[in-house]
């Protein structure tokens, strides 16, 4: 959402060119800009503006027919006293605490069986590959419904091994486990990730330990997980910040209500029914700014902490 | 050669000049001719049923007023409002729209919808009791379609099955929680005897009438208090959890289907013209309708309500082809033979008397006629943000039912959205 253009513009600024003669810079800056122009009308025209507009109504009361009304840091006080909006905080954040991780060693664990040389691979990593495909779909969301409801596939198998919970999309403590299992089975995008990254990982390290002794667990912690450390701390960034911002399937399972008993009222859920169902954009764009600034802050400690456990090559550690 | 900057001129200046061309091209004209008519738009929720429907009615307009063009669009009910909202911030309502008495105040009171006393529409074919629902101070915002009233429906062919006698409509709240108890046990909880009724905010708002409350003041707060909204919610508190009414779960995986229409439970309350769909989803021979319950016989706190509205945009520029429109689409008896009792039994007597009823419409029909000594006026049009309220009242009832909520809990948590919306829209 907001990363991604902000990803970009450092990018290009680390890659300033050597210095030249003025004159061809001058030149050379207006082509750039010219190319840009497309992009960067879209940018400022479709994000930048709606984000400036959305930061001032989040200081508003604002229902969509009468002009904003300004009534200061009300909406962000008023958040804190919403049941409904501590809810969808903590459905959120199990999401994301659970369903992250869980992802990033599902995405791992089959990189890691995926990179071996074996006859058809190519067909195994598409195969693997294409649940993330459709995965964040529509149609998947509802074929999930059916697959977890009553007498479907999952309660049938669990019920052979004697274990009866019923149908999960009903059940308002089965619905996060469902939601999670969803997000684990779209592991395809970190493990393609992965798999790059393990390609990259000199064999030779591996035979030096297998001289020495070195067993698959150990050659794992002390040469993969470090050697991949770049890579899986992407993996880890990119994936937190999409999950807090999951609204599709939830939107889907749920019918647009976040039940039953608000079990999968996700944050952007919650933000969309109060802003489009009951009119309330002052308050939406208040929760908005909220996501953006804990994403943020998020995003910085990752960065903070990632220090004592990146290895980036070259670096003297 | 022509020059970079030249060039960037020249697209920019014809961009501009375009746009400003176009701008001109708006037609002056508010009436339209035979050879030059006017469009206006219009739009609609509903299934595909009703879609051909409408497009069935909109032919006939246009065959019968060739000065006028009708551009129809419509899409299903939640989307309809979300869609609604976008078009109303940024000025583009379509000319004319079927409405929802829960969204009147909504846009009606934001002066989003046409004051349509101040156009020619004839309502002198309208029950009297019924045009103040589309009223709000003493301005016209919507004109009834047709008419809708509760009941409760039940399947006799599956009563009969079990053994069990079909209820004849006058039963207290206690008989007709003994007799969802029946259906339940004698079923062996094969089928339920209903869903919670004490869930269903219309159910909640007809029992306040039978005790003389009215839902909301006229100033826009609540008729009602923490204790009688207590008393409702506790008429089924024995029930809940047993084969009487249908757990929460089964509930959550039969939507977007009821209970009653997914043959999963024995009754169902809720208005009358869901008859044709409940047939469809339930593949039943025959449903019938009773009134629903009441402590008082001589109080059922019934009404008709209007199934919905016709409304025009207040920023409409063909106000008089808007008008004629709506007309057509409440008065015309053909329009009602198009229709039948899909939108409700047409509200408007011309209409009414034009259409032939048969079958399942006509059984809607006679239910309508069978309470209208019971009939009370049709309350005001609900208070602003009634549609979340009513969405709230359905949310935590069910967690009521999950066990998550005691009724204490459950009233707090309902009034407090409450009085937090009625604040906030003040």
């Amino acid at each position: 959402m907001t990363q991604s253009p902000t990803l970009s513009r450092r990018s290009t600024s680390s890659t300033t060119p050597l210095p030249r003669k003025p004159r061809q810079r001058g030149a050379d800056t207006r082509a750039g800009y010219t190319f840009l122009l497309p992009w960067l009308l879209g940018f400022i025209a479709l994000t930048v503006g709606p984000m400036i507009s959305s930061l001032y109504l989040s200081f508003t009361n604002y229902n969509l027919f009468e002009p904003p009304k300004w009534i200061g840091l009300d909406n962000y006080t008023t958040l804190f006293q919403d049941e409904r909006f501590l809810q969808s905080v903590g459905v959120t954040l199990s999401y994301v605490v659970f369903g992250t991780p869980l992802k990033l060693a599902a995405a791992l664990a089959i990189a890691m069986l995926l990179n071996s040389k074996r006859r058809g691979q190519g067909f195994y990593r598409s195969a693997f590959y294409a649940p993330s495909l459709i995965g964040a779909s529509v149609s998947i969301a509802i074929v999930w419904k059916a697959i977890f409801g009553d007498s479907g596939p999952v309660d049938q198998g669990l019920s052979f091994f004697g274990i009866n919970l019923g149908g999960w999309v009903g059940n308002p403590d089965m619905t996060m486990p469902m939601m999670i299992l969803l997000t684990v089975w779209q592991f395809g995008a970190p493990m393609v990730i992965f798999l790059a990254g393990l390609k990259q990982i000199p064999g030779e390290l591996y035979e030096a330990a297998s001289m020495d002794g070195a067993g698959p667990v150990r050659k794992f912690f002390n040469i993969t997980w470090p050697m991949l450390s770049p890579v899986i701390f992407f993996n880890l960034l990119m994936e937190t910040i999409h999950a807090f911002q999951i609204f599709a399937s939830a939107y889907i399972i749920s019918n647009g209500e976040g039940g039953p008993a608000d079990s999968t009222l996700f944050y952007t859920l919650y933000l969309y029914l109060r802003g489009f169902s009951d009119f309330r954009m002052g308050y939406a764009s208040a929760m908005a700014w909220l996501l953006v600034i804990v994403v943020g802050i998020i995003t910085l400690i990752f960065f903070r902490t990632s220090k004592s456990w990146v290895h980036y090559s070259g670096d003297s550690k | 050669m022509i020059s970079r900057r030249n060039f960037l001129t020249t697209i920019a200046v014809g961009t501009v000049s375009a746009a400003v061309m176009a701008g001109c091209g708006q037609p002056a004209a508010k009436t339209g001719t035979a050879e030059n008519p006017v469009t206006i738009n219009y739009t609609w929720w509903g299934n595909d049923d009703r879609a051909e429907r409408t497009r069935k009615a909109i032919a006939l307009f246009e065959s019968k007023n060739p000065d006028i063009k009708v551009n129809g669009n419509f899409t299903d009910f939640a989307g309809y409002w979300q869609k609604r909202a976008t078009e109303a911030a940024g000025g583009g309502l379509p000319d004319v729209m079927q409405w929802d008495l829960s969204y009147l105040r909504d846009y009606g009171q934001r002066n989003q919808l046409l004051d349509l006393s101040t156009v020619k529409i004839d309502t002198s074919n309208f029950d009297k009791s019924l045009l103040p629902s589309g009223q709000i101070r003493g301005k016209t915002y919507g004109i009834p379609t047709s008419t809708n009233a509760f009941a409760v429906y039940y399947d006799p062919a599956k009563l009969a099955s079990l053994g069990i006698v079909e209820p004849d409509g006058t039963w207290t709240y206690k008989e007709f929680n003994a007799f969802m108890t029946e259906v339940g046990t004698k079923s062996n909880g094969a089928l339920y005897g209903g869903g919670d009724y004490t869930s269903v905010w219309w159910m909640f708002n007809i029992w306040l009438r039978q005790n003389n409350i009215e839902a909301f003041t006229e100033d826009g707060k609540l008729g009602f208090t923490k204790d009688d909204l207590k008393k409702w919610w506790n008429l089924t508190a024995d029930l809940r959890g047993t084969p009487a009414i249908i757990p929460e779960e089964r509930v959550a995986q039969l939507t977007p289907k009821s209970p009653f229409g997914a043959n999963a439970a024995a009754t169902e309350v809720t208005w009358d013209n869901f008859m044709a769909g409940y047939l469809k989803d339930s593949g039943a021979k025959e449903l019938k309708l009773v009134p629903v319950p009441s402590d008082d016989p001589a109080n059922l706190g019934l009404f008709l309500k209007p199934s919905m509205l016709m409304v025009a945009s207040a920023k409409t520029q063909y106000k008089d082809a808007a008008a004629r429109f709506i007309d057509f689409m409440v008065n015309d008896p053909e329009v009602g033979q198009i229709f039948k009792t899909s939108r409700g039994v047409p509200a408007s007597k011309t209409q009414r008397d034009g259409t032939t009823f048969e079958g399942t419409d006509k059984s809607v029909v006679d239910y309508e006629k069978s309470i209208e000594k019971y009939l009370k006026d049709a309350p005001e049009p609900p208070i602003v943000g009634f549609g979340t309220l009513e969405a709230s009242f359905k949310r935590i009832s069910s967690e009521l039912n999950y066990g998550k909520v005691s009724i204490d809990g459950a009233v707090d948590a309902w009034f407090k959205e409450a009085e937090d919306l009625i604040k906030q829209n003040a």
